[in-house]
């Protein structure tokens, strides 16, 4: 069995933003050596990114977006990753977007304090690096 | 609370009493009962108080109903799941959506709209509701219309120009504590419940004056017994073959520490009452979290049947059908009353199909288990209900809680449960035909994985601990749903009709000999109710049918209409949520193509005989 690797850099996706937040995303990309998440296999992933799993499941996310992220009442994570970057992932969950059914988790400690790590997770579906929704601890 | 409080200073002896006092007194609420008795209404969700979706009208039958035609249509402007049905009262109909549970007025004879209602309400609440924004509609009594809004607000419509006579406020819902459920008017009350299972939201049932909106009482379904509205001497429940008083904190010994505050039990189905003994019947579902393994103990009150008494709330009886729930089996489907034969004695039944996939049949009056039978022969998580204790024999291999099986528990996937967490049957409510005797039944035939998982409780938030993934029953006939016919005096199925998707919609049957329910695909279905495989009429209507089938009389023409608009947790939960990777290609396949069929809208579509 061959075991691949994924270290995949913090590549994100900036859509319409000003040049100083896309200065800022790079320079941050440049500053840390850090991988956004590790995968191996397709869903044995870092402490952090499990963390961030933990998250995604706590928050029953999984009702509106659907047990593989692929969309339900709400959108497909899968997609609205490749569209929108961090800093409004992190507004629209700690804000929510109420008038579409979004609601807040804010004031969720299981999700706002491992919201880098809820992200890194997401981001790994939404690359396609991350193969399964269900992911475990690397050896 | 004022009972409850009451109840506190007071103590049994004088409940008793009071007790004793009251049956006979009830006020029969004349004006919905004479509107009720005349089939040209469809003055209450179910037709009448029993629950048995029946109407006396014949003009549609076995012999013509292949004829019908749609008479005319009304698009609610709402997308998103269509749960119950409209009323018609002497002419006028009275249609609702879900959120924004808006209300429209038509006049019968035109179609047009007298006057139409829409409550302002915090959009905030959308993300409170679990299962989809579903609302199962409107009750009527004494020229009122009520309206239970998402919120929780309960209103008072003017039922003649849609003025507002007085709301109350029935919960919280910025802790989850929201409202799906229609209100029943019994006497002069009108009984609400509360919505919040995933929430972590303690149930209860309430009951508020239909002309004051004042709280007459509101009995919870965990915790001390003072605030449930038991009486340790008086309320009984089955155990050991007979029926016993459930003692001194019947619920406080199930749950360990304070969990019954967040324990769940809520009560969004559909209610029953029999006049004559004032009880009335409801069930309470899940406990929260759905992860067991955090919740030792029965926890009882919740998976339940209640019987309360009309004045005072207080319960005469209660039944566990699944203690220590570790699949979700919410206990809320609703009560049939029925008056049948039962193993050859007549008998004045309750009847009800619960999630759990065990048709209970119970003497209403005195609570006495007398069948519990599988009605999906597939249901494997318990092997049967043991009739001396009522317990129900649980299969180790399906258990999903580390107190039932030590080799499970969190982060363990059990993999094959039947039926899945929506049940044999959900809230989709069942018919009872008198002519025939039978149930017919609208079913689910579902299977599922379960993965507990440790969860904190945070005020507002979701608080469930389990993912899910459900496909159609393995090595059957691939589909996801049945409707059956079902001999609630024997515990067998009689007929079984497969259905490709969950039938989710309430079936509705005729003194014509037909037997009426609609289908995820949008099919509205007329078979014959004295054999259920003839399928005698079948019309295609804009979206997936989620309502409840009923009929009226306008004119000396007979119509029978349904609201489609697929949603609720099927439509919308079922279209999605599977990956290539689990069980069975073919069933995944099954599932995704319910999007081949239909999309998101809201109508009524009304049918007729042509002239």
């Amino acid at each position: 069995m061959r075991y691949l690797e994924f270290a995949v850099a913090a590549a994100l996706c900036v859509v319409g933003v000003s040049h100083a937040q896309e200065a800022l995303a790079g320079k941050k990309q440049s500053d840390s050596d850090k991988a956004l998440y590790t995968v191996v296999d397709g869903y044995k992933v870092d402490a952090d990114t499990l963390a961030g799993f933990r998250a995604w499941r706590a928050a029953a996310c999984d009702r509106c977006h659907g047990a593989n992220q692929e969309g339900m009442v709400g959108p497909s994570l899968i997609e609205s990753l490749k569209v929108i970057t961090k800093e409004e992932f992190i507004a629209v969950v700690r804000d929510g977007r109420l008038d579409r059914g979004m609601q807040s988790f804010g004031n969720d400690p299981r999700v706002m304090d491992n919201i880098d790590h809820l992200y890194a997770y997401l981001k790994g579906r939404s690359d396609g690096a991350i193969t399964r929704a269900r992911v475990q601890a690397m050896d | 609370m004022k009972i409850s409080e009451r109840f506190i200073k007071v103590g049994s002896p004088l409940l008793g009493a009071l007790l004793l006092a009251l049956p006979g007194l009830a006020p029969a609420n004349a004006d919905l009962q004479k509107k009720m008795s005349d089939p040209k209404n469809w003055a209450a969700q179910a037709g009448d108080f029993f629950n048995q979706r029946y109407s006396k009208l014949e003009q549609i039958n076995a012999g013509n109903v292949g004829k019908m035609q749609v008479a005319w249509t009304f698009s609610t402007g709402v997308l998103r799941g269509h749960e119950g049905s409209p009323l018609v009262v002497d002419g006028m109909m009275f249609v609702h959506t879900p959120f924004p549970n808006k209300v429209f007025a038509l006049d019968l004879d035109t179609q047009k709209i007298v006057w139409r209602y829409e409550p302002r309400q915090d959009p905030s609440v959308i993300a409170q509701m679990c299962c989809d924004t579903v609302y199962r509609g409107l009750a009527y009594a004494e020229g009122k219309i009520f309206l239970q809004q998402a919120d929780s607000t309960l209103v008072a419509l003017n039922a003649k120009d849609g003025n507002v006579l007085w709301s109350v406020v029935n919960g919280d819902p910025k802790l989850g504590a929201v409202n799906t459920n229609a209100p029943h008017v019994f006497g002069d009350k009108v009984i609400t419940g509360i919505s919040g299972g995933e929430w972590g939201v303690r149930g209860f049932l309430a009951a508020y004056d239909i002309n004051t909106g004042k709280l007459a009482w509101k009995g919870y379904s965990t915790g001390p017994d003072n605030e449930m509205l038991i009486d340790p001497e008086k309320t009984v429940t089955w155990t050991d073959g007979e029926l016993k008083p459930v003692g001194k904190d019947s619920s406080l010994k199930t749950w360990e520490g304070d969990q019954w505050k967040i324990g769940g039990g809520t009560t969004w189905g559909w209610f029953s009452w029999d006049p004559e003994l004032n009880l009335v019947y409801y069930g309470t579902g899940n406990p929260s979290t759905w992860n067991p393994s955090q919740r030792p103990g029965d926890n009882r009150w919740s998976m339940t049947i209640f019987a309360r008494d009309l004045n005072t709330g207080v319960a005469k009886w209660v039944y566990q059908m699944t203690p220590h729930d570790e699949w979700d089996y919410d206990g809320v489907n609703e009560m049939i009353l029925a008056d049948i034969p039962v193993k050859g004695k007549p008998t004045k039944a309750l009847v009800h199909f619960d999630r759990n996939g065990f048709a209970y049949t119970l003497d209403r009056a005195t609570g006495a288990l007398l069948v519990a039978e599988k009605y999906d022969p597939t249901v494997n998580w318990a092997t049967h209900v043991d009739m001396k204790t009522g317990r129900p024999a649980v299969d180790p291999t399906f258990s999903t809680s580390k107190f039932t099986n030590p080799q499970h528990g969190p982060d363990v996937n059990v993999k094959g449960i039947c039926p899945a967490a929506l049940g044999t049957k959900d809230q989709q409510p069942a018919s009872f035909d008198p002519k025939t005797g039978l149930f017919y039944v609208p079913t689910n035939h579902v299977c599922m994985d379960y993965e507990p998982f440790e969860v904190d409780y945070v005020a507002g938030q979701p608080y469930v601990g389990a993912t899910l993934s459900m496909y159609p029953t393995p090595n059957s006939h691939g589909g996801m749903g049945n409707f059956i016919t079902w001999d609630a005096g024997e515990g067998k199925i009689v007929q079984s009709k497969a259905e490709k998707f969950s039938v989710w919609s309430g079936s509705l049957n005729t003194a014509g000999g037909i037997s009426c329910y609609g289908t995820l695909e949008g099919y509205l279905k007329c078979v014959d109710a004295k054999d259920i495989t003839k399928e005698l009429y079948s019309f295609k209507t804009p979206s997936g049918i989620i309502g409840n089938v009923f009929t009226y009389e306008h004119k000396g023409k007979q119509y029978i209409g349904v609201y489609s608009g697929i949603g609720g947790w099927a439509g919308i939960g079922m279209a999605a949520g599977l990956e290539a990777d689990t069980d069975g290609l073919g069933a995944v396949g099954g599932y995704r193509e319910l999007q081949d069929y239909t999309q998101l809208g809201g109508s009524l579509t009304i049918f007729a005989l042509p002239d």
